[in-house]
C-alpha cells in the first residue's frame, strides 16, 4: 500500500498538471501592466447546479448563502434582497440566483455588477440580475443596517 | 490513468456518503483512509453519526485555515478541511489592504524595522519570538506566495508595488515612513484565497463545505478532532484526527457598529471555551478608524496611505496635533481614540456631531481609479457620497480582534499551568482566531493577511513535524460529542420567549455602548452585569425552523451562543484590566502600567512585581452552565528567536 501511495506521490505533479492545466510558475518580470490580461489564472473548478434538488431546500439553501456572504456589503445588500423576493421566485429565477451568487468566486465581482461600477458579463446578465441592480439603488433610501431578523419566514404561519 | 485512479477512489467510498446533494470538491476523502467512513448509531439513533479519519482536520477555510491545509497535504498528510462557507467566500476575500514584507523594493528596507514597527504597533504586549518569526518569514511568505500565481501589483520596473501603511517606518522608527505593504490592486484579500485554494486542489485536501463546527472532541486533555452539522442533509459527522487546527476567525459579531461579515462569529474560540481552555487578551479589539457611519462598511486604511485626510467639523486636519509626525498615518488605534475625542468634545461632523470625515477629493481621481476602485462605489451605495466632490462620512467600528486561541510561534494551542506554557496536545490554531501573539494590544495594518500565510504554514510545519502521515488514532468514546449533539437538539425545539434576533441585537447594542472604544470602570462593570443577564435569557431561547436541513435560524442561534462567550470574556477582560494599552483605552485609567515605569530612567526605580503591573496577557476561561468567568495571567514573551541575529526591543512610551 505505501509503495503504491508513494508512486502515487511521485507521479501526482504531472497528472494534476495533466488534469488541471499548467499553473504558471512566477518570477519578476519586467514591464507589466496591471489589468492583468496575459496572466494565467490558476483554474478552479467550474460550479455545478445541483439536480434533483427540491424547491424548498434551494430556496433554504440560498436564504443561508445570501445571509453569509464574504464581506458586510454582500451580506447586507442579498439578504435584504432575499427577504424580499426569494420566497415568490420561480423555480428558473431560483436557478438563475443560485448561479449568481455561488458560480463567481469574488464577491466583491458581485458587488460590483450589482452597483453597475463593472458591466454584468453575459452570463450572469438576466432578470434577476436586473432585480439586484434596481434594489441596490435603493429609491426608497431604505435604511440597510444589520440583517433583517428571519422571523419573517414564519410570520405566516403565526 | 487518473481517471481511472479517481473511478477506483470513488468505488472506495462508503455508500452512506454518495446521497445525491452531497458534494465534496476534488474529496479524495475515504482514499488514503482504509476503513472509509463509518455510520455510528453510538449517540444517538435520531441523529445518525458518520464518522471519519483523518490525519489532520482544519476548521475554516480562510487564509490561515487554507494555507494550513494546503501546507499540510503538500506534506502528505490526510487532510480535511471543515467550513462552514465556500473556501472563496471566506472574510479573507474583504481584505483589501495588502501584506506586508521587508523586500524593499520601494526604499532599502530591512525586516528588523518590521519587527521593531510590530513590536511597538503592539504597546509591549506582542510575544517577541512569534513576532520574530513573523517579520523574518515574511518576505519569503510573499515570494512564495507569488511563486504559486499570486499576481501582485507591480511597478514599472516589474518588481512587487509597495505601499505606505500606517505604524510602519524605517531605521526603528527614526527614518520615515516605509513602504512595505504588497498588494494586488484592492483586492489582495480575494486574490490569496482564490491562490492558495487553486494549489491545494492539487493536492489530496478533501473540503466538507457548509459543514458547521460544533465542538471539538476532547479526552483526558487531548484534542481528537471536531463533530460538525452537514448543513446539506442535517447529520453529523464526527472528524477524528491527531491534529486540529483551528483557523476560524474573529467575533466582530458581537459589536453592533462592524466591518466583517455576519459570519464573524467566534465559532473556535468558543469551541475553545467549551472545551475548558482559556482564549487570550479578548478584551483587545481594534477599532477601525473608518467605517462608514451607519452601515459599518470598511474604508480601507490603504486610502490614507494614498493620500486621504481625516477633517473634524471645524474642518482642521486634526491628526496633526494627536500624530505630528506620523500624522493621517499613525497606527490604528492612535487614530480611532483621537477620532473619538474629537467627537466627544464636540468637534464632530453632521447633524448630530457624531462622526468625522475622511476627504478624498483632493487627489488626482486617476489615482483613486487605479489604486483605490472599490471605495467610490462603498461611498456610493451605503453613504450616498461621491468621492471625487464630497468627504465620507466615518466612524471607529470593530474591525479585528488581536485576541483568540492562546499558541506559541509554532502554532501550537497552549495551556498555562502552574506558571509555564503546555502544549495542548492535538491542538492548534492560526490566523484571526489565535493569538500568537504578534499583534499584541494592538495590530499593524497589513499585517494580519501576513499572519494568515506564516502561520498557516506554521501549523502545517510544525505538525509535519511532530507527526506523520498515517499514524494511528488512539480510540475515542463512542459517545464523543454526544453533548454537542443534545445542544442541537436544544435549539432546534428551544421554544422559549426570547428571539434570537431579539437577544442578539441586545448583546451588540450592550457591548457597544459598554465596551467600545473609551471604557470606564463604572460602565464596565454595569455591561458586564447586563451581558450577564443577557447570558442567562440564553437558556429561554425561541426558534422558529424546526427542520435540520437548511436550517438558518439554528445556524445563527448556534453562531449567537459562541458569540456570547466571547463577548462576556471580552467585557469581563477589560473590566479588570486596569490601565490603557493599545487597543484598550480606559478613561479612568489612562496609562500604561509596566513592571517600570518607562517614561523616567529605569536607575532607581523599584521593579513591580506580576500581579502589580499589566504587562502580561489575559488568560480568560468560562463554565458555559453558569457563564461565570475566570481570568487569569500570563507573562509576556520578551525573548527573541534569536538575540543576536535580532535584539528585543525593551519597552518604551509609544508615541508616533
Amino acid at each position: 500500500m505505501s509503495i503504491l501511495r508513494n508512486a502515487w506521490c511521485l507521479t501526482r505533479e504531472s497528472v494534476s498538471r495533466a488534469i488541471f492545466g499548467a499553473y504558471p510558475l512566477r518570477s519578476y518580470r519586467g514591464d507589466t501592466s496591471d489589468d492583468m490580461t496575459d496572466i494565467k489564472q490558476i483554474p478552479l473548478p467550474p460550479w455545478e447546479e445541483r439536480t434533483n434538488e427540491p424547491l424548498n431546500t434551494k430556496r433554504a439553501r440560498l436564504l443561508y448563502e445570501s445571509r453569509k456572504r464574504g464581506m458586510l456589503e454582500n451580506c447586507i445588500l442579498l439578504s435584504f434582497f432575499a427577504k424580499k423576493y426569494l420566497n415568490e421566485m420561480t423555480e428558473k429565477q431560483l436557478s438563475l440566483y443560485d448561479k449568481l451568487i455561488n458560480q463567481p468566486t469574488n464577491d466583491w465581482d458581485i458587488y460590483y455588477w450589482m452597483t453597475e461600477t463593472k458591466p454584468t458579463p453575459p452570463e450572469f446578465d438576466n432578470e434577476v440580475m436586473t432585480l439586484l441592480k434596481e434594489f441596490t439603488k435603493n429609491r426608497n433610501m431604505e435604511h440597510r443596517a444589520g440583517q433583517p431578523a428571519l422571523d419573517y419566514l414564519f410570520e405566516d404561519k403565526k | 490513468m487518473a481517471a481511472r485512479c479517481l473511478a477506483a477512489a470513488r468505488d472506495m467510498i462508503p455508500a452512506v456518503s454518495r446521497t445525491a446533494a452531497r458534494r465534496f470538491h476534488f474529496a479524495t476523502y475515504g482514499k488514503h483512509n482504509k476503513n472509509g467512513a463509518k455510520v455510528s448509531n453510538a449517540i444517538s439513533t435520531q441523529y445518525p453519526v458518520v464518522d471519519h479519519e483523518f490525519d489532520a482536520v482544519v476548521v475554516g477555510a480562510g487564509g490561515a485555515g487554507l494555507r494550513a491545509a494546503f501546507g499540510l497535504s503538500e506534506a502528505g498528510f490526510n487532510t480535511a478541511c471543515v467550513t462552514k462557507l465556500f473556501p472563496t467566500r471566506s472574510h479573507t476575500v474583504a481584505a483589501q489592504g495588502g501584506i506586508n514584507a521587508a523586500l524593499g523594493n520601494m526604499e532599502s528596507d530591512d525586516w528588523r524595522w518590521h519587527f521593531y514597527d510590530t513590536v511597538k504597533g503592539s504597546d509591549w504586549l506582542g510575544d517577541q519570538d512569534a513576532i520574530h518569526y513573523m517579520t523574518e518569514q515574511a518576505p519569503a511568505a510573499v515570494i512564495e506566495l507569488e511563486n504559486y500565481g499570486m499576481p501582485f501589483s507591480r511597478t514599472e520596473a516589474g518588481k512587487i508595488y509597495q505601499r505606505a501603511f500606517g505604524g510602519q517606518s524605517l531605521q526603528y522608527g527614526k527614518g520615515g515612513q516605509a513602504h512595505r505593504c504588497c498588494c494586488v490592486a484592492d483586492r489582495t484579500g480575494h486574490s490569496l484565497l482564490h491562490t492558495l485554494y487553486g494549489r491545494s486542489l492539487h493536492y489530496d485536501t478533501s473540503y466538507f463545505v457548509e459543514y458547521f463546527a460544533l465542538d471539538l472532541l476532547m479526552e483526558n486533555g487531548e484534542c481528537k478532532g471536531v463533530i460538525a452539522l452537514c448543513m446539506e442533509d442535517g447529520s453529523i459527522h464526527r472528524f477524528r484526527a491527531n491534529n486540529t487546527v483551528l483557523a476560524t476567525g474573529g467575533y466582530g459579531r458581537t459589536y453592533f457598529s462592524c466591518t466583517s461579515a455576519h459570519t464573524s462569529t467566534g465559532d473556535g474560540c468558543a469551541m475553545v471555551t467549551r472545551a475548558g481552555l482559556s482564549n487570550q487578551d479578548l478584551e483587545f479589539v481594534q477599532f477601525h478608524p473608518t467605517g462608514i457611519y451607519g452601515a459599518g462598511c470598511l474604508i480601507t486604511e490603504g486610502c490614507r496611505g494614498e493620500g486621504g485626510i481625516l477633517i473634524n467639523g471645524e474642518g482642521e486636519r486634526f491628526m496633526e496635533r494627536y500624530a505630528p509626525v506620523a500624522k493621517d498615518l499613525a497606527s490604528r488605534d492612535v487614530v480611532s481614540r483621537s477620532m473619538t475625542i474629537e467627537i466627544r468634545e464636540g468637534r464632530g461632523c453632521g447633524p448630530e456631531k457624531d462622526h468625522v470625515y475622511l476627504q478624498l477629493h483632493h487627489l488626482p481621481p486617476a489615482q483613486l481609479a487605479m489604486r483605490l476602485p472599490g471605495i467610490s462605489e462603498t461611498a456610493m451605495i451605503f453613504a450616498g457620497v461621491d468621492v471625487t466632490k464630497e468627504p465620507i462620512p466615518v466612524l471607529p467600528t470593530v474591525h479585528y480582534n488581536m485576541g483568540g486561541v492562546p499558541t506559541n510561534y509554532r502554532g501550537q494551542a497552549i495551556n498555562h499551568v502552574n506558571g509555564k506554557d503546555v502544549v495542548v496536545p492535538g491542538l492548534y490554531a492560526c490566523g484571526e482566531a489565535a493569538s500568537a501573539s504578534v499583534h499584541g494590544a494592538n495590530r499593524l495594518g497589513a499585517n494580519s493577511l501576513l499572519d494568515l500565510v506564516v502561520f498557516g504554514r506554521a501549523c502545517a510545519l510544525t505538525i509535519a513535524e511532530v507527526a506523520k502521515p498515517g499514524e494511528a488514532l488512539s480510540p475515542i468514546d463512542p459517545n464523543a460529542g454526544e453533548e454537542s449533539v443534545a445542544n442541537l437538539d436544544h435549539l432546534r425545539f428551544a421554544d422559549g420567549s426570547t428571539r434570537t434576533s431579539e437577544l442578539r441585537l441586545n448583546m451588540q447594542k450592550c457591548m457597544q455602548s459598554h465596551a467600545a472604544v473609551f471604557r470606564t470602570g463604572p460602565v464596565l462593570k454595569e455591561g458586564c452585569e447586563k451581558l450577564s443577564e443577557l447570558y442567562d435569557s440564553l437558556s429561554d431561547i425561541k426558534t422558529f425552523d424546526r427542520g435540520i436541513v437548511w436550517n438558518s435560524d439554528l445556524i445563527e442561534t448556534l453562531e449567537l451562543q459562541n458569540l456570547m462567550l466571547c463577548a462576556l470574556q471580552t467585557i469581563n477582560g477589560a473590566e479588570a484590566r486596569k490601565e490603557s494599552r493599545g487597543a484598550h483605552a480606559r478613561e479612568d485609567f489612562k496609562v500604561r502600567i509596566d513592571e517600570y515605569d518607562f517614561a523616567k530612567p529605569l536607575q532607581g526605580q523599584e521593579k513591580k512585581t506580576f500581579d502589580e503591573h499589566w504587562r502580561k496577557h489575559t488568560l480568560s476561561s468560562m463554565d458555559p452552565k453558569t457563564g461565570k468567568v475566570t481570568l487569569n495571567y500570563r507573562p509576556v514573551i520578551d525573548t527573541t528567536l534569536d538575540a543576536e541575529d535580532c535584539a528585543t526591543v525593551p519597552p518604551a512610551i509609544r508615541s508616533y
